[in-house]
C-alpha cells in the first residue's frame, strides 16, 4: 500500500487484532457486515469513544476492480486516520477496548466455522444518540467505506 | 525486530492509544507530548542534516541521550540491513560488482514504488538503505516530490547530494548497471540546476528549417470582395515569399477546379466570379511559369488588395510584420539560432504555429474556404443548374491525393533520388527522435513510414536518405495535398479519363505525381485512392463496393483509430464484412449514436457527405503540446497570453466569436520520465476546464482574462505542464453578434437559458433579428417597461420575463408569448391599463388565464402538504421563465390533478401559438408533465409511471438503450406498454435538435435513476434529488439566471471549482474568492434562502448515506459563512435540523460540527 501504518508490538495484541480482522473478512465479502466499531470503554465498561467503520460492499461488482483507484482511496484513508487525533479527547486511565462488528443479520454459527469465533456482544449502549465526527469517507467501486467517530452526547447521563 | 525496520522514521513513536490500551502504563501519561516533540526534532535534524545540530536540538528534550539512542538505532538498522542483504544476495547471482555498489539511498516521503520496495532493491543489488538521513552515509536522496520549503532551501535539505526520482533505481536494476542519475533528477529541481532540456536549448539545436507555415493567412478573412486596400503596399520580398506558398496552393487548387470545369464547359462561372481579369491571368501565368519573384509580388499585392479590412488592419499588418521577420530568419537555411523559447522568445506561440506542418494542414481548409466562399457557392450553384438541366444524374466523386507529397517535392529537385528510399524529417540526426514526416515508396518498402522516429527508420533502412524540409521548394508547392472533386457522370462519360487528365496536368505542372480514387461517394473515393497509390488511379463502381469492402480491414476506414479498432478487435471484428454483421442498434449502443451510425454506414460504403459543403467549424482553438516547459508562473502566464492572441486571431480570421472557452492541459504524469520524443509531451494526463460567458467574444483581453482564470483552476505545478490548448466553442457569427449588440441584455439572458430551449431561443432570436431594425426604437421601450415592472413586487426573478412580456404586444401577433410563459407576479403588478392592453393582445384570453391560473394554484396549494404556495408558484414561474422543462417543478409533491391541469394548459396554448412553435412548446410542456407525473407517481404511488413515459418524448430511440433491469422490475403490462411506445417515440426525438440531446440524455438518466430509486428506496429520498442531477447539476443553471448575486456567485463557483459537483469545493472556492459581504442585496431574500435550503437539503439527501465527510466539510464551511452573512446564517439555521435529523436516521447520532478545541 505504500503508506506508513502503526502496528501493535505486543504479540498477543497483534494476534487479537489480526484474527479479528481476518475473521471478519468472509463476512465482509458476503456483505453481512454493516459496521465495524473499535470501542473504547472506561473502567465501568461504558463506552467513551467509538471509531466506526461503515462498510458497503457492492456485491454485484465482480470483476474489473480498479486497483489504482481503490488503492488511492484506501491510502488516503490510512493517511487521514493518524491525523484524526485532534478529534479525540484524552482517554482516562485503565481503558480497554474491543472490536465489535455490526451485522445486518446474525450469521448462522452452525453453518460456517468462521462464525464460531464471534460471540454476540452485550456492550452497553448510550442512552442518547451520540455525537458524530466524520473522519474520512471513500466511495470507490466496489467498496464504500466511511470512518467516523462517535462520542457520547453532552446530555448523556454521566455515570 | 523485523518489525522495527519495516517502519520509517516514525517507528520510534507509539500512539497514546496503544500505550493506554495495551499496557496501561502509568508512567507514560505524558507520552503523547513527548512523542510529537520527538518527531518534530527528527524532522529538523533531517532538514539540517547534521548530526551535531540534531544532537544539540535534542538537548532540550527530556531524553538527553536521544542522540546516542539514534546512533544505536542506526547501527541496529544497519546490521539488520546487512543481514538481509547477505541472505538475499546469496540467492542472487552476484557476478562481479553489484549494481548499487557504493550507493546509499535515503527515501523521503511517498514514492512509487514504496520505500520498502526500494529498500529491497538496494538490498539485493549491493546498495545501502538509510532509514535516517546522514550526509556522511547517504549518497542519493530518493523522492517523488518535495515540499516547497525543501526546494527553496535545497542545499540545507540535501547537503548537495543528488535528489533523484525512484525510477532511477528501477531503471538501473532493469538495465543491470548503475545509470547516471542526472536524467532522473527530481523535476522540481531540474530546472534550477539546468539539467533538463529547455526551450532555449531546443531552438538552437534545431538547425533545420521547418517550412513556413503561413499562419498569417488565417488572419485574413480572405473574402475576395473588392474593398479598399488596407495595406500600403510595403510588403517586403520576404513576406511575399511566405505568401507565395499560400498563394500557390490556391492556384493549384483552382487549377484543379478549372480543369474540372473546363471539362464540363462551365469555366466561365469561375472566371467571372471572384477575381478580376488581370488577377486571374497573373495567376495562370504563375502556374505555368515557375514563380518569378516579380509575379509573386504582383499576385500577392493583388491578393492583399482583395483582402477586406474587416479584421482590423492593425492585426493583419502586425502579423505580416511577423511573417516577414520569420521568413527572413528561416530562408537562411539552418541558422535560426535566435532565442526561441517560451523564456526568451516572446513570440513562441506564433512561431510554433508557423513551423508546424500539422497545423498548416489543419488550417488549410479553413483558409481555402474563406478565400473562395463565392467560388464554392457559385460552383454549387452551377452544379445544381447542371443538375436541373442534366440528363442522367449519377455523380461520381474523384479523390485526388498527391503521392507522398513532401518527398515528391524533394525528389523533383533531386531526380537522381528517384528510386532510392527518401524521407523528409526536420532532423537528420540518426539517433534523433525526430519524426519522419513523409517517406517515399521505396522507403516504405523497408517499413519506414510517417510518424516513426529517425533512429528507428535508420535501423530499418540504413541507407535511407533523409532530407530536411526543403523550404524553398515548399514555398512553391506548399499545400494540402488532397482534394475531392464532384463530377457529373453524364457529361464527360468516363470519370476515369477525367481523372487521368487531371493527374497528367498535375504532373506536368508540379512535377509531382498524384493518385486518384473514383467512386460514388467521398468515403469510397478515398478508399479507392489507397488502392490506387502510388501514381495510379482506381475506380470503384457502385456495384463493386460490397466486394471491395468485404475484406477491407476496419482500420482502413477513416474515423477508426487505435482505440476504436482495439474495441472492435475485442469483439472479433477485423474486416468491414464482419462489421456488417453487427446491427446498427447494437453499434449505437456500444459506441454511441454518432460513432455507431458512422460505423454502420461506413462498413456498407455509405457516405452521405457532399463535396464542397462547408462545414461550419464548431470550435476554434490552438494547442501546443510540444516544447512546452515552464520555469515559473510568469512563463506560463506569458505563454498563455500569446496563446490567447493566437486564438483571437484565428477567431477573427474566421469571423466568429465564441462563448465557451476550454483550457486544456497536458500534465506530466508523476512517474513519467523524459519523453522519448525530444521535447515532446510524453506520458501526460489530460485535464481541462471550461467556462461559458454570456456574450460571445473575440476580444483578446477578455479571452486572456478567461484563460488566466481557467488556468488558475488547474492548481498544477507549471513545471509539470507539457501542453496547453485553448479552444473556443459555441461560435457565433461576429456580424450578427455585433448587430445584436443593442439587445445584449435580453440576448445574454436568452442564451444563458438552459440548453433545452436553446433552439427555441434561437428561433426567436432569428425572428427578432430579422425584425431588429424595425424593432429598433421599440427596444428601448421594451427595456424601460421591463425595468418598470421590475420595480414591482418581485424584482429579483422577474426581470427577463417581464421584458419579454412587454415585448410581446409590441411585436404583435406573430410573437405573442404563450400564455403560460407570462409571469403571474408581473401580471399582477402591472397597472390595470397595461393589463387590459395585454389582454386585448391575447384576445381576452389572458384574464381567463389569470383566473384559471389562480384557481389552479389554489387547488394545488390546497392539496399540498409541506411545500408552500410561494415555492410552487415560484417554481412554476421559474420553469416557464427559463422555458426549461426539467427545472424545479418536481420539488413539490404534486397530485394527478396538476397533470390534468397542465394538459388543459397545453390545449389553450396550442390554440394560441403559432404553428411553428407549437411543437416545441408542446414538447417541453410534455417534458414538464412527465417530470411532474413521475414525481407524482413516486410520492403518491398512484400514477402509473408508464403513463408518464407515454407522454414523454424522452423515450430512448431504440430498445437497446433501455435499461433492461428497470423494465424487468416493472409489472408486465406496464413494460409491454412501454415497448409499444418505442417506435412511436422515435420521431419526436429525431425532430429534436442536437442541442437537446444531452439534456434528453440527462433526463433519461434521471428517469432511470428515479425508477431504480423507486424500487429500492423510500419515497422520501426520491422526491428531492433533482437539483443535483445532470452535469452541470441543474441548480447551476437555475442559480446562474437568478437575480440574486449570491446565487450567481455560487453558480459561477461551480465552474471555477472545477465542475466536480462537490459542494464543499464550491464553497471553499467561494470562501477564498469573495471576501466582501455577501448579502449586499437584500431583495429576494426569502427566495434566495429557500433555494439555498433546497440545494443543501437535496445535497444532504444524496450524500448523507455515502459520504458523511463531504457533508461535514460543507457544513463546517457554511458555518464560516454564517459569520459573514446573515443570509447564510438563516439558511444554515433552516437546514441544520434537517441535517441532524438525517444524520440521526442514517447513523443514529447527531453530527458534531464544532469542537471544543476551536
Amino acid at each position: 500500500m505504500n503508506a506508513v501504518v502503526q502496528r501493535a508490538r505486543h504479540p498477543q495484541l497483534r494476534d487479537y487484532i489480526h484474527s479479528a480482522v481476518s475473521g471478519l473478512l468472509p463476512f465482509i465479502q458476503k456483505g453481512l457486515v454493516e459496521r465495524v466499531a473499535v470501542i473504547f470503554f472506561n473502567v465501568d465498561n461504558i463506552p467513551i469513544e467509538r471509531f466506526i467503520f461503515k462498510l458497503a460492499v457492492n456485491q454485484s461488482y465482480d470483476s474489473k476492480v480498479e486497483e489504482a483507484a481503490l488503492e488511492f482511496s484506501l491510502r488516503s484513508f490510512l493517511i487521514k486516520l493518524p491525523v484524526s487525533e485532534t478529534l479525540t479527547k484524552a482517554l482516562p486511565r485503565d481503558c480497554r477496548w474491543e472490536i465489535t462488528a455490526y451485522f445486518h443479520s446474525l450469521p448462522d454459527a452452525s453453518r460456517s466455522k468462521d462464525a464460531e469465533v464471534w460471540i454476540p456482544t452485550d456492550t452497553k449502549q448510550w442512552q442518547t444518540p451520540p455525537v458524530i465526527s466524520p473522519i474520512k469517507s471513500m466511495t470507490t467501486e466496489p467498496l464504500c467505506l466511511q470512518l467516523y467517530l462517535e462520542h457520547p452526547s453532552s446530555s448523556e447521563p454521566n455515570s | 525486530m523485523s518489525l522495527n525496520s519495516s517502519r520509517s522514521a516514525n517507528s520510534g513513536e507509539r500512539s497514546k492509544r496503544s500505550l493506554n490500551s495495551t499496557s496501561s502504563n502509568p508512567s507514560n501519561n505524558s507520552g503523547k507530548k513527548r512523542k510529537t516533540g520527538n518527531q518534530k526534532t527528527l524532522g529538523m535534524a533531517w532538514g539540517s542534516n547534521s548530526r551535531s545540530s540534531s544532537r544539540s536540538s535534542f538537548r532540550n528534550s527530556p531524553f538527553s541521550d536521544f542522540g546516542s539512542y539514534m546512533v544505536e538505532k542506526n547501527r541496529k538498522l544497519q546490521n539488520q540491513f546487512d543481514a538481509g542483504a547477505s541472505s538475499s544476495s546469496h540467492s542472487a547471482l552476484s557476478s562481479g560488482k553489484p549494481i548499487f555498489h557504493g550507493v546509499s539511498v535515503f527515501v523521503d516521503g511517498f514514492t512509487i514504488p514504496s520505500s520498502q520496495e526500494l529498500r529491497g532493491y538496494m538490498m539485493r543489488h549491493g546498495g545501502h538503505f538509510e532509514n535516517y538521513f546522514s550526509r556522511h552515509r547517504v549518497t542519493h536522496i530518493i523522492c517523488s516530490n518535495l515540499p516547497d520549503s525543501k526546494i527553496k532551501n535545497l542545499r540545507s535539505f540535501s547537503g548537495g547530494l543528488p535528489v533523484v526520482k525512484p525510477t532511477w533505481v528501477l531503471d538501473s536494476v532493469a538495465a543491470n548497471k548503475l545509470l547516471s542519475w542526472i536524467p532522473y533528477q527530481l523535476d522540481q529541481l531540474a530546472n534550477e540546476t539546468r539539467n533538463q532540456p529547455k526551450l532555449s536549448a531546443f531552438f538552437a539545436l534545431k538547425s533545420i528549417p521547418v517550412f513556413e507555415d503561413a499562419v498569417t493567412h488565417t488572419t485574413y478573412p480572405l473574402v475576395p470582395e473588392t474593398e479598399d486596400s488596407v495595406f500600403k503596399g510595403g510588403t517586403s520580398k520576404d513576406a511575399v515569399s511566405s505568401e507565395g506558398g499560400q498563394y500557390l496552393e490556391y492556384t493549384r487548387q483552382s487549377s484543379g477546379e478549372i480543369d474540372d470545369h473546363q471539362c464540363e464547359n462551365t469555366n466561365e462561372t469561375i472566371i467571372e466570379k471572384p477575381f478580376s481579369n488581370d488577377e486571374k491571368s497573373s495567376e495562370i501565368k504563375m502556374e505555368e511559369q515557375s514563380f518569378s519573384n516579380q509575379e509573386e509580388e504582383c499576385s500577392i499585392k493583388n491578393e492583399l488588395q482583395s483582402s477586406p479590412h474587416r479584421p482590423s488592419a492593425s492585426v493583419s499588418s502586425y502579423y505580416l510584420d511577423n511573417a516577414r521577420k520569420e521568413s527572413s530568419s528561416t530562408t537562411v537555411v539552418g541558422c535560426s539560432n535566435k532565442g526561441h523559447s517560451t523564456l526568451e522568445d516572446p513570440n513562441f506561440v506564433e512561431n510554433y504555429f508557423k513551423y508546424s506542418r500539422l497545423h498548416f494542414i489543419g488550417t488549410w481548409r479553413n483558409r481555402y474556404q474563406k478565400r473562395f466562399p463565392r467560388l464554392s457557392n457559385e460552383f454549387k450553384h452551377t452544379s445544381s443548374d447542371l443538375n436541373a438541366s442534366g440528363v442522367s444524374q449519377k455523380n461520381v466523386i474523384i479523390h485526388m491525393d498527391m503521392d507522398c507529397f513532401f518527398v515528391s517535392v524533394v525528389i523533383r529537385n533531386n531526380p537522381e533520388l528517384q528510386d532510392k528510399p527518401v524521407a523528409v524529417c526536420h532532423s537528420n540526426n540518426p539517433k534523433g527522435t525526430a519524426e519522419i514526416s513523409s517517406a517515399n515508396y521505396p522507403a516504405r518498402d523497408y517499413g519506414v513510414k510517417a510518424g516513426i522516429f529517425v533512429r528507428d527508420a535508420k535501423a530499418l533502412c540504413p541507407h535511407l536518405v533523409i532530407f530536411p524540409y526543403n523550404f524553398e521548394a515548399y514555398e512553391e508547392a506548399v499545400s494540402c495535398d488532397e482534394a475531392f472533386l464532384e463530377v457529373m457522370d453524364s457529361k464527360e462519360g468516363d470519370p476515369e479519363l477525367l481523372a487521368s487528365i487531371i493527374r497528367k496536368e498535375i504532373f506536368e505542372t508540379t512535377g509531382c505525381t498524384a493518385s486518384a480514387g473514383i467512386a460514388g461517394n467521398l468515403l469510397m473515393a478515398r478508399l479507392a485512392t489507397r488502392s490506387a497509390k502510388p501514381n495510379g488511379q482506381c475506380y470503384i463502381p457502385v456495384d463493386k463496393v460490397d466486394d471491395y469492402l468485404h475484406q477491407l480491414p476496419i482500420k482502413a476506414l477513416p474515423g477508426i483509430g487505435h482505440v476504436l479498432e482495439e474495441k472492435l478487435r475485442r469483439r472479433k471484428v477485423h474486416t468491414c464484412g464482419q462489421l456488417r454483421m453487427i446491427s446498427k442498434e447494437s453499434l449505437q449502443r456500444d459506441f454511441g449514436t454518432k460513432t455507431g451510425d458512422m460505423l454502420w454506414n461506413y462498413c456498407r460504403g455509405v457516405d452521405n457527405r457532399v463535396v464542397g459543403v462547408i462545414q461550419e467549424s464548431k470550435s476554434i482553438g490552438a494547442e501546443v503540446n510540444w516544447g512546452v516547459r515552464f520555469n515559473d508562473l510568469k512563463d506560463s502566464r506569458h505563454f498563455l497570453v500569446n496563446l490567447c492572441k493566437e486564438v483571437t486571431l484565428r477567431l477573427k480570421g474566421c469571423g466568429v466569436q465564441g462563448r465557451t472557452f476550454t483550457l486544456k492541459m497536458k500534465k506530466r504524469r508523476k512517474d513519467a520520465g523524459e519523453p522519448a520524443k525530444y521535447m515532446g509531451c510524453g506520458d501526460c494526463e489530460n485535464l481541462s476546464h471550461s467556462m461559458t460567458v454570456p456574450l460571445a467574444t473575440d476580444d483578446v483581453d477578455v479571452i486572456q482574462r478567461i484563460a488566466t482564470q481557467l488556468f488558475g483552476f488547474f492548481h498544477i505545478d507549471v513545471k509539470d505542464i507539457r501542453g496547453i490548448g485553448l479552444q473556443v466553442s459555441r461560435l457565433e457569427n461576429a456580424d450578427t453578434a455585433k448587430q445584436g449588440h443593442q439587445r445584449i441584455s435580453i440576448r445574454s439572458w436568452l442564451t444563458s437559458a438552459p440548453a433545452t430551449n436553446e433552439e427555441l431561443c434561437k428561433t426567436s432570436c432569428l425572428v427578432r433579428k430579422e425584425r431588429a431594425v424595425a424593432d429598433g426604437e421599440k427596444q428601448s421601450t421594451d427595456i424601460s417597461l421591463g425595468q418598470l415592472s421590475n420595480d414591482s413586487k418581485r424584482p429579483s426573478l422577474q426581470m427577463s420575463p417581464s421584458s419579454s412580456n412587454n415585448e410581446a404586444p409590441l411585436n404583435q401577433v406573430s410573437e405573442l408569448p404563450a400564455l403560460c410563459d407570462l409571469d403571474m407576479g408581473v401580471l399582477e403588478s402591472l397597472p390595470p391599463e397595461l393589463l387590459s392592453e395585454i389582454n386585448d393582445m391575447y384576445a381576452g384570453k389572458l384574464s381567463d388565464f389569470i383566473r384559471k391560473r389562480k384557481g389552479k394554484n389554489e387547488n394545488v396549494s390546497g392539496t399540498m402538504c409541506t411545500t408552500s404556495y410561494e415555492i410552487y408558484e415560484g417554481a412554476i414561474n421559474n420553469g416557464k421563465q427559463l422555458h426549461c422543462s426539467i427545472v424545479p417543478i418536481r420539488k413539490t409533491p404534486v397530485e394527478n390533478k396538476v397533470e390534468k391541469t397542465l394538459d388543459r394548459e397545453i390545449a389553450t396554448e396550442n390554440s394560441l401559438l403559432q404553428s411553428s412553435e407549437v411543437e416545441k412548446v408542446k414538447q417541453y410542456k410534455i417534458d414538464e408533465i412527465q417530470e411532474v407525473s413521475v414525481s407524482g407517481a413516486v410520492s403518491l404511488n398512484v400514477v402509473d409511471p408508464a403513463s408518464a413515459l407515454e407522454k414523454s418524448d424522452l423515450m430512448p430511440s431504440s430498445l437497446s438503450q433501455v435499461d433492461i433491469s428497470v423494465l424487468q422490475q416493472l409489472p408486465k403490462e406496464m413494460w409491454v406498454d412501454i415497448l409499444e411506445q418505442l417506435p412511436v417515440h422515435r420521431k419526436p426525438e429525431h425532430s429534436s435538435s442536437a442541442a437537446l440531446d444531452p439534456l434528453i440524455a440527462n433526463a433519461q438518466e434521471s428517469l432511470c435513476f428515479k425508477h431504480t430509486e423507486n424500487n429500492s428506496k423510500s419515497v422520501d429520498s426520491v422526491l428531492g434529488n433533482n437539483l443535483w442531477i445532470g452535469n452541470p447539476p441543474q441548480w447551476v443553471d437555475k442559480f446562474k439566471v437568478s437575480n440574486c448575486l449570491l446565487l450567481n456567485i455560487l453558480a459561477e463557483m461551480y465552474y471555477r471549482s472545477g465542475s466536480t459537483g462537490c459542494l464543499s469545493s464550491i464553497l471553499q472556492c467561494t470562501l477564498s474568492k469573495f471576501l466582501l459581504p455577501l448579502d449586499a442585496s437584500s431583495d429576494g431574500w426569502d427566495e434566495t434562502i429557500s433555494s439555498l435550503c433546497d440545494l443543501l437539503k437535496q445535497y444532504i439527501k444524496i450524500k448523507i448515506e455515502s459520504d458523511i465527510e463531504e457533508i461535514y466539510v460543507c457544513f463546517r464551511l457554511l458555518k464560516r459563512f454564517t459569520m459573514k452573512s446573515k443570509l447564510f446564517l438563516e439558511a444554515y439555521n433552516v437546514v441544520f435540523p434537517y441535517l441532524q435529523a438525517s444524520a440521526g436516521e442514517n447513523y443514529g447520532g447527531s453530527l458534531q460540527l464544532s469542537h471544543a478545541k476551536e
